[in-house]
């Protein structure tokens, strides 16, 4: 019994001395570790800048590469529960608030403001938003994928539609008309009828680009207000509620049936799509057979009621961890490397570069134009620390059941979640 | 060496482990549970407000509900399902090799891709088994979408899965003595009576191991639960539940707070099991 | 005559019962094997096209452009390997000390041991992690494998349920030979557990081919990446799966375990062969 207690002792011991010591290091070293969700062949090319740098770098510093396939947040948040936070790492933008609350991340306002090499007013406003918590900056967006609309031109001319413009300026009632006019029936190769549809909606796209739509938002800029239940965004929710009720989407049990939504467009079951301009239906369609090929028109998204088009923004942030915030060559290495992804991925999130977009995929040519005004209307929800929360309420509580039941009551709904909502912040330390 | 002793030592291993890979990590459980820690952030102590609040927790209850009706259901239809099928295998027909591998096959795939396929399987438009029925002329349900259907589709997949302790049953089946059956066959016993009887009896330790084996897997159900869902709220299972307050809201202080609640209700009800084991299960 | 006509009747039934049943277990098998073998768009087609047509072979050269698919088999082989030894033999042998002797605080061992099995292991991982990245063993195989030489509990509880159907006076001859238990162990007792012992052996290869998160928590380097991390890495962060090329991978990590089920199942038959103290 006695030798039993002894070694529970030691043990109890060593972890008081460990969680004292070490932390230190992070100030002096030059090897880092950059962790990221990227797995099979994004890994490679990621490992393929990392290389670049490092060669680059000459010796002056090094950076080994932390591939996480699967489970990304949950090994993440283990490493940094056990003080061995990979120095640099990914995070989606609904998470740099928690992030930066709870002390994990380190605040780059200063190095940002004091650097030539990347500047504020380079990024788009809407997406270098998304990395900052109570007005101070705690990433580097290093992608901006905002929604744009993909229609298919062959399905409008048939149906004798003109093509909307490229430059936007529709109307959500527009968009509407539109697509209940690109609903019918029609009939395949075999003789089967089958149901095309304008337009899909499956939960994607998110909410919030309904709300948007009505003029409201779910939490104010500040971080505290809560427009949730204001007039404007439930005009918002109305939008959705005509939209689905308009027969003009696949229902949601439907949609899975194709494997997921992008399908019903490719495979001409579905005339228009919301999706980011990342989307690589060029591609898909180009390897198709010829006689399934049809050609891609794009347009920036509905104009809203408040008379501006909103595009929702899907991006990722390049942080830091606090325990290398006082290395010297940190902030150097992260604004290396995130100049390095603008060249990689569709699109860079500063302004100026919409050619890039067409030098990563040539196929994107045609839309460039769509696709910078898209760039210049990006933008995101306010995110707070307790975001994941209640987006969670948002889809299982309202939407999910919006888009079962036509007839659902969102507007007592979204009151509700906004009670529930105000009550989280107020718990707020 | 005195008998007690040697046995003792036989243990002795497993006592090493506890001590060395255990007793830690579940004092600290027993700590985190006490605080609001994040994860990523630092431990605050505060007492038992986790279980204050727990109580208080309308999903708390409702993915309980859920759990206990899928166990009420799950464990008897899966050692039934088992225990029929190996009877049915125990035997040197030609191909019951074969037989016996193919029924133990859902087995040896990993949760991920079970559920995975099953979503296929499930589709209320364009899946097999909506496709089967709608050839003997039935409309399937909505299965994983409609809220009346959820838990027969986890029943579904748990009968699919039930094999599991094929080569158990199998085994034990197999130290039955045979002259038990002979004799009863001699005195004119049919086969339901023989297994009634006669196997049943007999199996009682591996049916008590199964039920205790039921209860702990069926209420720490997690992965094909977590990738599946169902109809929104009515498919959340008490582990799924957990794991978001953990890992997507960094709430881990209130999940392991949850975890030792979960903890509680299994030991209880194998407790129960445990105590009338005297009554119905066989010993030497 | 009738008698005859039952058999047959009966024989029938059994097999009706045989191919439903094993058409329901293998239709998951079927969809993926079926897959792997189709281009992209065929995938979800309706109505779904069981037979691929061209049979489509590229999935699987994709797979192996993603992942290196046979290193992470063999590096998955090489800890379960290192495991199964272990965990078999050390689970029998606590197993047997709690099935046939008595001692101080035995019962109340046992209920610890049983709890050890209900606690969620979410909640114990972090910090075991924590523990094991104080040891400086974290990005290795040392704390997947290292546990298993202490038993693994619910292989434990299981034999321990095995050894105590064994009639009382099983080790009487030896004891009266003069033999030490672990003689009686090694020399007795295991050699009529065959069958059990397989069926164990085949749990632990399963349970080390199958776990995603342990591994996915102790291995950084992707040179030591086991099976499940590579499959893991045909879907991504926001949900985008390559169907076919994970069917294909999926497809060929099924085919050594087939083989494992195969060979246990074999050995399984002839340790019941050779039952014969038992009755």
């Amino acid at each position: 019994m006695k030798k039993i207690t002894g070694i529970v002792f030691i043990f109890i011991v060593c972890a008081v001395l460990s969680l004292t010591g070490c932390s230190n290091a992070g100030s002096r070293k030059n090897t880092f570790t950059f962790a990221t969700w990227a797995a099979g062949v994004e890994l490679q090319e990621f490992n393929e800048i990392i290389n670049r740098v490092n060669q680059n770098a000459d010796g002056k510093y090094k950076i080994e590469v932390l591939s996480v396939p699967s489970d990304y947040y949950i090994k993440l948040s283990t490493n940094i529960a056990a003080k061995k936070a990979p120095d640099f790492f990914w995070l989606t933008q609904e998470l740099i608030s928690k992030y930066a609350k709870m002390g994990a991340i380190a605040d780059i306002t200063d190095k940002l403001e004091s650097s030539s090499n990347l500047t504020r007013e380079q990024y788009y406003p809407g997406v270098l938003q998304s990395a900052i918590y109570e007005e101070r900056c705690y990433g580097l967006p290093w992608i901006a994928n905002p929604l744009i609309v993909f229609y298919n031109q062959d399905l409008f001319d048939e149906a004798g539609i003109p093509y909307p413009s490229p430059d936007g300026g529709w109307t959500w009632e527009e968009f509407i008309d539109i697509a209940k006019r690109l609903t019918t029936t029609k009939e395949d190769a075999f003789g089967n009828n089958y149901k095309q549809y304008g337009y899909v909606v499956d939960g994607w796209p998110n909410i919030e680009t309904f709300i948007w739509a009505g003029g409201g938002d779910i939490i104010a800029e500040n971080g505290v207000d809560v427009l949730l239940d204001s007039q404007e965004s439930i005009s918002g929710l109305a939008i959705l509620n005509k939209i689905l009720k308009a027969g003009i989407s696949p229902s949601y049990s439907e949609v899975s049936s194709l494997g997921s939504n992008n399908v019903w467009f490719e495979k001409q079951r579905a005339a228009m799509f919301m999706g980011g301009i990342q989307d690589n239906f060029e591609t898909k369609v180009n390897a198709m057979p010829e006689n399934e090929q049809f050609r891609i028109g794009y347009a920036p998204m509905p104009v809203g009621l408040d008379n501006r088009s909103h595009s929702f923004n899907w991006t990722a942030s390049t942080v830091m961890s606090k325990q290398v915030a006082d290395n010297p060559l940190a902030y150097e290495i992260m604004e290396t490397i995130t100049l390095e992804f603008f060249k990689w991925k569709i699109a860079p999130p500063i302004k100026g570069e919409i050619d890039q977009v067409a030098k990563i995929n040539p196929l994107k040519a045609p839309a460039l134009d769509t696709i910078q005004i898209c760039l210049n209307n990006a933008r995101s929800a306010n995110y707070v620390p307790e975001w994941n929360e209640i987006n969670n309420s948002l889809w299982l509580k309202l939407y999910s059941k919006m888009l079962n039941d036509p007839d659902f009551d969102y507007e007592s709904e979204a009151k509700a979640i906004a009670r529930e909502a105000r009550e989280l912040i107020a718990k707020r330390k | 060496m005195k008998k007690s002793k040697v046995g003792f030592l036989f243990i002795l291993p497993w006592l090493t482990g506890l001590v060395l890979f255990t007793v830690i990590p579940i004092i600290a459980a027993l700590f985190i549970s006490m605080t609001d820690w994040s994860i990523i952030g630092d431990a605050n102590f505060i007492g038992l407000e986790n279980f204050k609040a727990i109580f208080e927790d309308q999903m708390f209850y409702k993915t309980l509900l859920i759990t206990v009706r899928y166990a009420i259901f799950a464990i008897p239809l899966t050692i039934f399902t088992a225990l029929l099928v190996a009877i049915s295998l125990n035997n040197q027909y030609k191909g019951t090799g074969v037989f016996r591998t193919i029924f133990y096959m859902p087995s040896i795939v990993s949760g991920v891709a079970v559920a995975i396929v099953f979503k296929w399987i499930l589709d209320p438009n364009y899946g097999v088994l909506n496709s089967l029925l709608g050839i003997l002329g039935i409309t399937g349900p909505n299965w994983l979408y409609d809220p009346d259907w959820v838990l027969p589709s986890y029943l579904i997949m748990a009968i699919w899965g039930a094999s599991g302790g094929l080569y158990i049953y199998l085994a034990a089946l197999k130290d039955i003595p045979k002259e038990l059956y002979e004799s009863a066959t001699i005195d004119g016993a049919g086969l339901i009576h023989r297994i009634r009887y006669i196997t049943l009896p007999m199996l009682t330790p591996i049916l008590f191991y199964n039920m205790v084996i039921g209860i702990i897997s069926a209420f720490r159900k997690f992965t094909d639960a977590y990738i599946l869902g169902g109809a929104g709220e009515e498919g959340i299972f008490y582990m799924v539940y957990l794991y978001g307050q953990a890992f997507s809201f960094y709430k881990m202080g209130y999940a392991t707070a949850l975890a030792w609640i979960l903890f509680v209700i299994i030991f209880s009800l194998t407790l129960i099991v445990n105590y009338t084991k005297k009554y119905w299960v066989y010993s030497e | 005559m009738r008698e005859h006509y039952k058999e047959v009747f009966k024989k029938v039934l059994l097999y009706i019962f045989y191919l439903t049943g094993s058409a329901f277990m293998l239709l998951p098998f079927f969809w993926m094997i079926s897959t792997a073998f189709k281009p992209d768009n065929q995938i979800f087609t309706v109505p779904i096209r069981w037979i691929p047509s061209p049979v489509y072979f590229k999935n699987f050269v994709k797979a192996f452009e993603v992942i290196p698919v046979v290193k992470y088999m063999f590096n998955t082989v090489i800890i379960a390997v290192l495991k199964i030894g272990g965990e078999v033999f050390v689970s029998a042998l606590v197993a047997y000390g709690f099935a046939r002797f008595n001692f101080k605080f035995k019962n109340i061992l046992f209920i610890i041991l049983l709890a050890t099995m209900m606690l969620p292991y979410e909640v114990t991982m972090i910090p075991t992690f924590i523990m094991w990245s104080w040891l400086g063993l974290t990005d290795s195989y040392v704390p997947l494998i290292l546990p298993a030489y202490f038993g693994a509990v619910s292989f434990i509880f299981f034999l321990r349920m095995y050894f105590s159907t064994f009639p009382k006076g099983t080790e009487e001859a030896m004891v009266i030979d003069g033999a030490n238990y672990f003689q009686i162990f090694y020399k007795l007792i295991l050699p009529l557990s065959k069958p059990a012992l397989v069926t164990i052996g085949l749990w632990a290869f399963l349970g080390t081919w199958n776990d995603l998160l342990g591994q996915l928590i102790y291995i950084n380097d992707p040179a030591k990446y086991t099976i499940q991390l590579g499959l893991a890495s045909f879907s991504n962060l926001t949900g985008e799966t390559l169907w076919g090329p994970l069917m294909a991978a999926s497809f060929i990590a099924l085919i050594p375990v087939i083989f494992i089920l195969l060979f246990a199942q074999k050995y399984f038959v002839e340790g019941i062969k050779m039952m014969g103290i038992k009755g």
